[in-house]
């Protein structure tokens, strides 16, 4: 057997509100895409277990890109980004993520995102009904308050180990040692990019008002949420879902706010559930 | 496998708390600059809990209001501190993030030195889940 895995990477030129941005991709499988963001702080080292997934991957097309500013995404090579602070918004989070499915020239895509990437979910299914196939929204709510914290970036303290195990009890006691560890030491890498993300995660992010509006007919939306999440509970979760239209709501146990990334073993059964009421929700 | 023997509160959940931490692994590969003095409340009991270049020194139970002084104190109900000393916590009981947004856990003092020393405290509280509830 070969010991090359099957995950490939590619960058991709978009453009988003006028900023332009080299996007780093991992992919695999084929069939419909399913695109995949990672956690606020991160990147996409966390949806590497689902990369190589056969089951998934035998009927899609997993593209996990690095957000901007974060892994092997560059900040903007258009501006002089390094004379503002960077504060993530729900506009451009949205027009982003819309540029880059255009630039890939994805046909009706799964959206999935976990943590501020569940949020933007929801921001998706509210304002592009018909771009997206549907969405997973994981570990997402209508509004996540109390983590734009100045702790991240506070120049007295290690930000590399605040942010890493600041988020390390959002990770079940139950997932493998390993897998969290890693998940870790992926946050030990992100602290310049955490701070600016939860602008949009905490601040930003509000569908309080909107629920509604969310046409989950046009966008059918699955939610999900681990039971040791303590940012986004799962009765946050249930809440939000409880509001949208058509949506759907998956507790899932023993589990945290990083899912796919501290045990995917248990995430993969979850979502495949998910994809098959996403499925039924569209054939509907 | 048998359950590990579990500390009684007060003097012998001292001497095994000291003891799991400074024979542990993660901290003592890490705890070079872990160095200061937290309170750890549990409302019933309480100790003030030194550490030196990652070792704890000194742990003192049940301090008077002047004994001891120390940096931060992380203070919860006894029913919030014996969910830490569960083998597997139940959630919102699996770490001091998670029991200080969701239950009844309180961060205080100064917070800048808790952060400083984030990684071995993080490491230090999880270890509960061996030595077991300080109440």
């Amino acid at each position: 057997m070969s010991r090359i895995s099957p995950v490939t990477g590619h960058y991709v030129t978009v453009e988003a509100d006028g900023l332009e941005y080299k996007v780093f991709y991992l992919e695999n499988g084929t069939g419909q895409p399913l695109v995949c963001q990672h956690t606020a702080g991160c990147h996409n080292h966390q949806w590497r277990d689902l990369l190589e997934d056969t089951e998934i991957t035998a009927n899609h097309r997993v593209i996990a890109y690095d957000l901007p500013r974060h892994g092997k995404s560059d900040p903007p090579e258009n501006t002089e980004w390094w004379k503002e602070e960077y504060k993530l918004t729900a506009d451009h989070f949205v027009n982003f993520i819309v540029a880059l499915c255009d630039a890939l020239e994805l046909e009706d895509p799964i959206f999935m995102g976990s943590s501020f990437g569940g949020n933007v979910a929801l921001q998706l299914a509210l304002r592009h009904p018909d771009r997206f196939a549907g969405v997973l929204s994981v570990e997402g709510a209508d509004y996540s308050p109390g983590f734009y914290l100045d702790w991240w970036q506070h120049p007295h303290a290690n930000a590399a180990q605040v942010c890493a195990s600041g988020v390390w009890d959002l990770m079940a006691p139950q997932s493998p040692e390993s897998d969290r560890w890693k998940t870790w030491f992926y946050y030990s890498q992100g602290s310049e990019a955490f701070k600016g993300d939860l602008h949009f995660y905490s601040v930003d992010h509000d569908l309080r008002e909107d629920l509604d509006k969310i046409d989950g007919n046009r966008c059918p939306v699955v939610m999900l949420t681990g039971e040791y999440d303590y940012l986004t509970t799962p009765e946050d979760s249930a809440r939000t879902a409880d509001a949208i239209q058509n949506a759907t709501f998956i507790k899932m146990e023993e589990i945290g706010h990083f899912p796919m990334s501290e045990n995917h073993r248990v995430f993969r059964d979850y979502l495949l559930e998910a994809l098959k009421t996403l499925e039924t929700k569209t054939s509907a | 496998m048998t359950a590990p023997l579990k500390a009684g509160p007060g003097r012998d959940w001292a001497d095994a708390f000291a003891a799991a931490s400074n024979d542990d692994p993660e901290i003592q590969a890490h705890g070079k600059y872990f160095t200061c003095t937290y309170l750890l409340d549990a409302t019933d009991r309480s100790y003030a809990i030194k550490v030196e270049s990652g070792r704890v020194t000194e742990v003192t139970t049940d301090p008077g209001p002047l004994d001891v002084p120390y940096q931060f104190a992380i203070r919860a109900s006894t029913d919030t501190w014996r969910g830490f000393g569960e083998p597997v916590p139940a959630p919102m009981h699996h770490g001091i993030w998670a029991a200080s947004f969701q239950r009844d856990m309180r961060l205080e003092g100064d917070i800048l030195v808790l952060m400083q020393n984030l990684r071995c405290i993080t490491r230090q509280i999880e270890l509960l889940r061996v030595v077991g509830s300080p109440v």
